[in-house]
Formats: structure tokens, C-alpha cells, sequence
């Protein structure tokens, strides 16, 4: 494999409310953060349908991060809680049919005023998925 | 409460017998079992009969066949979709066929009101070439002998031979069948709610207390567990797997068509979320060189996966109707059983119990944030 | 159409010529991309490839054994919007060329930028009988088409008299081929231009090859008309047709995998046929049992009425169909005769107007007859 390094793509499902205002605050305090994640914006994590996720995945993405309010402070009260539930769901999909999306996929809740870790997740689930590789998928024909 | 009653008949004779009386006596409206279709070729299928002749020894309805030609608890759903039944009908389904109509209900889809639920311990079903190619006998031969002896015939469907939840839940009255070596001459109903005990009042019949999780019940379960394990275990996991399993998919989405679960009258699939613009091809092929037209074959799949999983019941009548021999229902067995295991779900035992995705815990799952 | 046509060597048989063929013309870029079948990984089927990448042409072919998705139906989703920018050649088999036909004229398909190329056609095997054996499925297929022995294909197939192909962009005609080489014949001014570009002048005459044409579809025809008489008698009235259709368990696949219907929600599976319990125990009544889910002939004959005049004679409905019901057979008779009847032949041009969308004046009388005999009780006068 060559040494040069490839940047994931991490298509980044952040919650208005919360993950993409600190996502936004990492950027405009310049926290050091890798250019890896390609941010969708949605009201609530609770917004991100499974099939998303699997779009993303299908379409290439190296990586899918999906970021919400931590439970009890979702803007909409609940929406948080039934992302994880839908997240657990993806996650053993994957993990039954051996499929690699299981370790490419994260869930993570970040604040608002959590910017710093907004960026800790950002490059570690970079180096994550670096380790991983690109996507075997990103060439595939027959899907 | 009777917890059930015996009867001095051969177990097909004894529930034709109670379902003539219940058609005739008017006690209810309509029964919803299989029956001769008069075809030619000896074919079987659902049917709502009204009238009691039917269920004569010489009738049309077959109660009991070992054959699954549609899930009955779409059918069930379809009945009671647009209203709830104004007045009794009894139904005669597989246990799986009724934890389907359970998750229906759940979903809106259906109504319990009205409805008398007979089901059975069950043996298994006939794959659907077997109908096709005429072979259907009214009594198969080695069918009744396995179930008599708590096993199951090697013809019966794959899924069938991996089920392990071949009791049903939610019946009104369950059929003792798996295990009964006097099935030929004794039938022993088991009447599960006080609906089930009323509508057999004046049938004649011994009281019963027996249990009905006998020792061949276990045994069969044992068997059939460690089939399933087999089953699941046979799967090819892996991304270039599950292209190499589903390469011959021809995308006609007869298992989603057929699956009780999928009741959507459009699908996401189907629908204009899917019909994409020149440039949305025309992107791809220049980054891969190459796609599948039409497209969407594993998405369709791991999405119909994400949609169903929590509730499938593994009656395996999309292996059944795939045109292209994909083991669709052992996959999404495996995956639904993992999936219902997360959330500690069983699909169709408690009508009251919520679906796992339309609720939540604020305390759980928290290894899956990080 | 053209009586001359160009010369393809074909001395490693035709699939080669053909394949080679494309290749070059994807070289030169005279097409920026081929929709063609290719051989899935797990080498048991074959799938329709968008392609731009010729490396993927090594396992493409023309004329696979089977017809797992019909081609009509792969053009309508890749151009239902609309064609891009990119010029395509879509290597399919006539009846996928005429179903793509009747899917532009329905506007669910655009061929603007799109070339469709034909190859005379042998048939294909039933899908059931590959997946069997895809090997043995493979040189049974190579061996049978090769002596243009239609005993192993679709029933469909085995009664096809439209197998070849003039009105198509460009076809290829291999009937009765000598010295190794095939014809390409262009059909239209797209694909005169494409020949001009990879300098292949129209030289050869097509006497010989169109005269062997004309005698298979003179046997085909035939061979037709007996197996729709057969047929006829054994469907006649409506015991007959519940018969052929007793085992249908509708699952729809027929309709879903039919080139023509393209209704995103079927009528038959709308709300429009989702009654309350009243309306079935009513019609269950009437004869003491009424068939669950009901409406299976309603299903058939209904679909018949909104497809059969587009019906190509494909025979994917029947290799779809898991209860083995010979739902083209039945189908490829109803749409011969409904054709017939508005003098129409589905996908022979797409100038020809949709027989529905038009009308003369002057026409169909004997259709008019009963109703004025009956209902106003009177000899019908003459024009």
C-alpha cells in the first residue's frame, strides 16, 4: 500500500442545536482539526434517517458521523433518544452481515459549548478511519 | 376458564367440524383458512369462506394444509385495514403468520376487534414450487408422520426447519399438533383467552389440563435451534459477500411485495427518491468507470433491512418468491434476530409491547455513543 | 432502411466481434458510454452495466443466456429524466429495443442521446432453468443458439418472430453469417453517422441475410399462430382462464418486472381496491368463499387492459413468476390480437402514435355493432 496519505471522507450528520454550533465555534476559535468531515446540517440528530446513513456508505463515504445533543438536552427533548436507538440498529445490522460500515460508523453527543471536543472528535474518528482505509466500496460496480 | 378440551377426533376432522358449527350456528360471520382453489393443478389458497359446506368432509376449506401461498397476517391486515370487523370472524394461521398481523396491528395496520385466532403448533409449510409444480397433496404423507413425532419432513422449507417459535403467542385457541402421536384420532384444543373458551362452549369434548409445551415441543425446539445456528451460520458476511449473494438480484422486490411487514403502499424504493437524474449517473460512472443499472440493488436490501429487521418474524416467504433462489429470508432472520436481541424484542408476542424504534429509555444503550 | 450494410469480422465468433467492436468505438470515443450485460462476480447472472471503463468489457456480453432484468426497463431508469451529456449505445435484445421504444413513446424513457443496437436473437433461457446450473445453463445456451434451436429458451422465445431487428439505431445481423463475418446494419440517420465515424462504408449486400430472416420469421410465425390456437382453446371462458391462473399467489412480480408498467403505484395495489370487511364478507355471501386476497383475474385481465397494446412478447413475467403460471404465453396472445385490431405493432417505430392517444373518425366499426343492435335495436347503416 503506498505511504501517501488519503483524507476520509466522513460525511457528518451534526445537530443544529448543538453539534454544528460547536462544530462552527471549533472552526472560528481555529482548533486544529483535520478537513476530513463533510458537514450536513440537520435539526436534530433524530432527523437522520437510517437510510442516510446507508447512502452515504453506498455513495462512498469513507466514514459517517452522526452528532447530537447529549441525552436529556435535545432541543426537541427526545429526538437524541431515538438516534441512539436507530444507531444501535444500524450498528448490528453491520456487525451481523460482517460488513465493515460497523466500525465506520460513529455516534457521538457534543454540546454546544463543547467545541474543543467537537474537534477531539473530529480527529479521532479521522484516525479511525484512516487506519481502516479508504472505503472498498468507493470503486465497486455491482452495487 | 376450561384451559382446554379434548376431542374424540382426528385433529383436521375436529377443527373443520368446529369451524362448520361456528358458521353454521352464526356464532361467526366468516373464517378465514386455506382452501382448494379448484384449479387443476390442485392448487391451494386463502380464502374467506362463509358458507359452513365448506368445512364438510367433503368441502373445499383445508385448514390445516402445510402450505404458505401468502402470509396471512397481510391478509388479516387487509381485512381489517380500512375498519375494524363488526362482527366475529375466526381465522386459522401459522404462528408466524400471526406475530406478523400482531406487528400489523401495531403499526395501524389492523385490528384485533372481532377476530377469533386459531393457530397450532406447527410443523412447518411446503415451499411454493411445490404448489406450483402440482405436487400439493391434501394429506403429504411424511408430513403428518414427522409432526406426530415432534420432527419435521426434510421437504419443508429451510426457514421452517429454523424456526424456533413454532408456539404460537396470541392465539385464542392453539391446535396441539407437533408431538401428538394420537393427532389421527384425538385433537386437543387449547383455549388461551375466555373469547377462545366461548366459542367452543357446546362443542363436545373432555376437559383438558395437560400442558402444551411437551417434551417433543422441546425436542423439536432443540432440533430446530441448532439448525437455525446452522442456517445462520451458512451466511456469507462481508461486503463482497453480500454483492457476490445478491449479484443475481433482479431487483423485482417481490420479498418486500410479499413480506408482511412491508405494507407501505409506496415504497421509498419505488417512489421518486429513486429515479434519478442524468447527472446523478452520469457523476458516478465517471468516478467508477461503471454501475448497475438499475441501480440500488444492496441498498434496497440493507435499507429494507434498517425498515423491517426489528420486526421480522422469519416466515420466509421472501426466500419462497424470489425468482432468483436468494436465501433472502435466512439474511434477514439473522440480521432480525440480532437486531430484535438488542432491544430484547420479540416480534408478535405483546401486542402492547411498543415497537422498539417508535420509543425509547432515557438510560440504555449507552455504549453505542461515544 | 438500409439494404446495404457494413462488414464486422467475426472470426472469433460474434460476441467477440461485437464486444471488440464496442470497444474500439468507446476508443474512439464515437460513444461516451455502453449500457451492455455483464457477468455479476458470482458468475450466476448477469446484470446491465452503465459503462465507460473498457476493462469492464471483459466479461460483457451481447447476448447473455438469460435475461435476469429486461433491458426496456434498465433504459427507462437510466433516461426516465431525461438524457446527460454523455452519448450512450445500449446493446440490448429486440424485444428490450421495442420496449424501449413504447417507454419513450410513453414518456418514461428518452432516447435522444441514447443508440440501442440490436443483435439478430436466439432467444433466452428460462432464468429458473440457469440459476439451476449457471455453467451447464451457459453451454447449453452457446450450443442451442449457436444452430438456432429455440428448444431450450422461454416459451416466449420459442414462439418469437420478431428476433431481428432493422428498426433499432444500428443492428446486427449474424443469421446464417458466412466467412466468419456479421453484418451492422444502420436503422436510422444516428446510426448511419456512427458507421461513418469508424469508417466502416456500407458495402455488403443484405439480400442473402434478409432472406434467411424472412424464413425464420415465416417459421416463427407459424409456429405462433399454432401455439396461440393451442392456447386459445385451453383458456377459452372464464373457467379455463381461472384455471390458468388458480396458483397465482399475486405477488405482483409479473407487473413489477414488466418493461411497460412503469406506474410507480400500481392501480391494482392502491387504496382504491383496500375495502372495509363489509365489502368482502358481502362478496363471500354471494357464492359461500371468496378467494384472499380477492381480485387475482381482476388483477390479470386489469393489467392486460392498461399494457397489452405496448406488450413486446418479452416473456420476463413468465420467468419471474414463482408459481410457474405461463403468464406470457396468455399475455403474448392478448397482445397480438389487441394489436392487431388497431393495426399496431408495439415498438416498431417511434413515429407510429400510440394506438390509445389517437383516433380516425372513420374506424373500428365492428366494435360499434353489438352496442347499436342491442341497445337500439337496428340494423347498423352502412356508411
Amino acid at each position: 500500500m503506498e505511504e501517501q496519505e488519503f483524507t476520509p471522507k466522513i460525511v457528518g450528520f451534526l445537530c443544529n442545536w448543538c453539534a454544528y454550533t460547536a462544530a462552527d465555534t471549533a472552526g472560528v476559535s481555529r482548533l486544529q482539526m483535520p478537513p476530513s468531515v463533510m458537514v450536513v446540517r440537520v435539526m436534530c440528530s433524530g432527523r437522520v434517517d437510517p437510510l442516510f446513513v446507508l447512502s452515504a456508505f453506498l455513495k462512498g463515504a469513507d466514514g459517517v458521523l452522526v452528532a447530537g445533543c447529549w441525552p436529556g438536552q435535545c432541543h426537541y427533548q427526545k429526538g437524541n433518544l431515538h438516534a441512539r436507538r436507530r444507531a444501535a440498529m444500524l450498528k448490528s445490522i453491520f456487525e451481523t452481515l460482517g460488513l465493515e460500515m460497523a466500525d465506520r460508523f460513529r455516534l457521538s453527543w457534543v454540546s454546544a459549548s463543547e467545541a474543543p471536543r467537537f474537534a477531539e472528535v473530529a480527529k479521532e474518528f479521522t484516525e479511525e478511519v484512516e487506519q481502516l482505509g479508504p472505503t472498498p466500496i468507493w470503486d465497486e460496480v455491482f452495487l | 376458564m376450561p384451559e382446554g378440551l379434548k376431542i374424540n377426533k382426528g385433529a383436521e376432522e375436529a377443527v373443520r367440524e368446529l369451524l362448520r358449527s361456528l358458521l353454521e350456528s352464526g356464532r361467526v360471520n366468516g373464517v378465514l383458512a386455506l382452501g382448494r382453489t379448484g384449479g387443476s393443478n390442485g392448487g391451494v389458497a386463502y380464502s374467506l369462506f362463509t358458507d359452513p359446506d365448506a368445512f364438510r368432509v367433503d368441502g373445499t376449506a383445508l385448514p390445516l394444509l402445510p402450505f404458505m401461498p401468502a402470509n396471512a397476517g397481510g391478509l388479516l391486515s387487509r381485512l381489517t385495514l380500512r375498519e375494524p370487523l363488526a362482527g366475529p370472524v375466526a381465522a386459522v394461521v401459522k404462528p408466524c403468520e400471526l406475530r406478523a398481523f400482531i406487528e400489523l396491528v401495531k403499526r395501524s395496520q389492523g385490528s384485533l376487534d372481532n377476530l377469533l385466532l386459531i393457530s397450532s403448533t406447527c410443523g412447518g409449510v411446503y415451499p411454493l414450487d411445490v404448489g406450483a409444480n402440482g405436487d400439493l397433496k391434501e394429506r403429504p404423507p411424511g408430513y403428518w408422520e414427522a409432526v406426530k413425532h415432534g420432527e419435521l419432513d426434510h421437504d419443508v422449507r429451510p426457514t421452517c426447519r429454523a424456526c424456533v417459535h413454532f408456539v404460537p403467542d396470541n392465539a385464542d385457541i392453539t391446535v396441539a399438533l407437533v408431538g401428538k402421536e394420537d393427532l389421527d384420532t384425538q385433537c386437543a384444543l387449547f383455549l388461551n383467552t375466555e373469547k377462545g373458551a366461548k366459542f367452543v362452549e357446546g362443542l363436545e369434548g373432555t376437559p383438558l389440563s395437560d400442558e402444551l409445551e411437551t417434551e417433543p415441543i422441546q425436542r423439536s425446539h432443540s432440533q430446530r435451534a441448532a439448525y437455525r445456528e446452522e442456517l445462520f451460520a451458512g451466511v456469507e458476511v462481508g461486503m463482497q459477500e453480500l454483492i457476490r449473494t445478491f449479484g443475481r438480484c433482479i431487483g423485482c422486490h417481490a420479498c418486500k411485495t410479499v413480506c408482511p411487514i412491508c405494507y407501505c403502499s409506496l415504497c421509498y424504493f419505488e417512489s421518486q427518491d429513486c429515479e434519478y437524474l442524468p447527472e446523478i449517473y452520469e457523476t458516478e460512472l465517471e468516478r467508477k468507470g461503471g454501475l448497475r443499472v438499475p441501480p440500488n440493488t444492496i441498498f434496497f436490501q440493507l435499507g429494507r433491512l434498517a425498515h423491517v429487521s426489528v420486526s421480522c418474524v422469519g416466515c420466509g416467504m421472501c426466500t419462497d418468491v424470489c425468482p432468483a433462489d436468494i436465501p433472502v429470508s435466512t439474511i434477514f432472520s439473522k440480521v432480525g434476530t440480532s437486531v430484535q436481541a438488542l432491544f430484547g424484542y420479540r416480534p408478535g408476542k405483546d401486542v402492547t409491547e411498543e415497537i422498539p424504534l417508535m420509543t425509547f429509555e432515557e438510560e440504555e444503550l449507552t455504549q453505542v455513543a461515544t | 432502411m438500409n439494404d446495404k450494410g457494413a462488414i464486422l469480422p467475426a472470426e472469433d465468433g460474434v460476441e467477440a466481434a461485437v464486444v471488440g467492436w464496442l470497444k474500439e468505438a468507446l476508443n474512439k470515443k464515437v460513444f461516451d458510454a455502453l449500457l451492455i450485460p455483464v457477468q455479476v462476480p458470482a458468475e450466476d447472472s448477469f446484470a446491465y452495466l452503465l459503462l465507460q471503463n473498457p476493462a469492464l468489457l471483459e466479461n460483457a456480453s451481447p447476448l447473455p443466456p438469460v435475461m435476469p432484468v429486461q433491458g426496456g426497463k434498465a433504459i427507462s431508469r437510466l433516461t426516465m429524466r431525461g438524457n446527460g451529456s454523455k452519448r450512450i449505445a445500449a446493446v440490448v435484445r429486440p424485444c428490450e429495443a421495442r420496449a424501449a421504444i413504447e417507454l419513450t413513446k410513453l414518456e418514461q424513457a428518452h432516447l435522444d442521446n441514447l443508440w440501442l443496437i440490436t443483435v439478430d436473437c436466439p432467444g433466452v433461457l428460462p432464468l429458473s432453468d440457469y440459476l439451476e446450473d449457471p455453467a451447464a445453463g451457459a453451454a447449453r445456451f452457446a450450443e442451442a443458439s449457436q444452430r438456432w434451436d429455440r428448444a431450450p429458451m422461454r416459451p416466449a422465445c420459442q414462439i418469437c418472430h420478431r428476433f431481428s431487428m432493422p428498426a433499432s439505431d444500428l443492428h446486427i445481423g449474424t443469421l446464417g453469417s458466412a466467412d466468419g463475418t456479421v453484418f451492422v446494419i444502420p436503422g436510422s440517420p444516428k446510426g448511419e453517422r456512427v458507421l461513418e465515424s469508424m469508417d466502416m462504408p456500407l458495402e455488403a449486400a443484405l439480400d442473402d441475410w434478409t432472406a434467411q430472416v424472412k424464413e425464420m420469421e415465416k417459421a416463427q410465425m407459424e409456429r405462433r399462430q399454432q401455439a396461440h390456437a393451442d392456447l386459445r382453446e385451453g383458456i377459452a371462458g372464464p373457467d379455463g382462464l381461472l384455471d390458468v391462473f388458480s396458483d397465482c399467489i399475486n405477488c405482483h412480480n409479473c407487473q413489477r418486472v414488466c418493461p411497460v408498467c412503469y406506474c410507480r403505484q400500481c392501480y391494482f395495489e392502491s387504496a382504491a381496491l383496500k375495502l372495509p370487511p363489509e365489502n368482502y364478507l358481502a362478496r363471500s355471501e354471494r357464492k359461500g368463499a371468496l378467494r384472499f386476497p380477492p381480485d387475482t383475474l381482476l388483477f390479470h385481465l386489469g393489467r392486460a387492459s392498461h399494457m397489452i397494446l405496448s406488450c413486446v412478447s418479452c416473456g420476463t413475467c413468465e420467468d419471474a413468476c414463482p408459481m410457474s403460471i405461463p403468464v406470457a404465453q396468455v399475455f403474448s396472445l392478448l397482445a397480438d390480437r389487441a394489436q392487431e385490431t388497431l393495426g399496431y405493432v408495439a415498438g416498431r417505430s417511434l413515429e407510429d402514435p400510440l394506438p390509445l392517444a389517437t383516433y380516425e373518425m372513420d374506424e373500428l366499426h365492428q366494435v360499434e355493432q353489438p352496442y347499436v343492435e342491442i341497445y337500439h335495436k337496428r340494423e347498423v347503416q352502412d356508411a
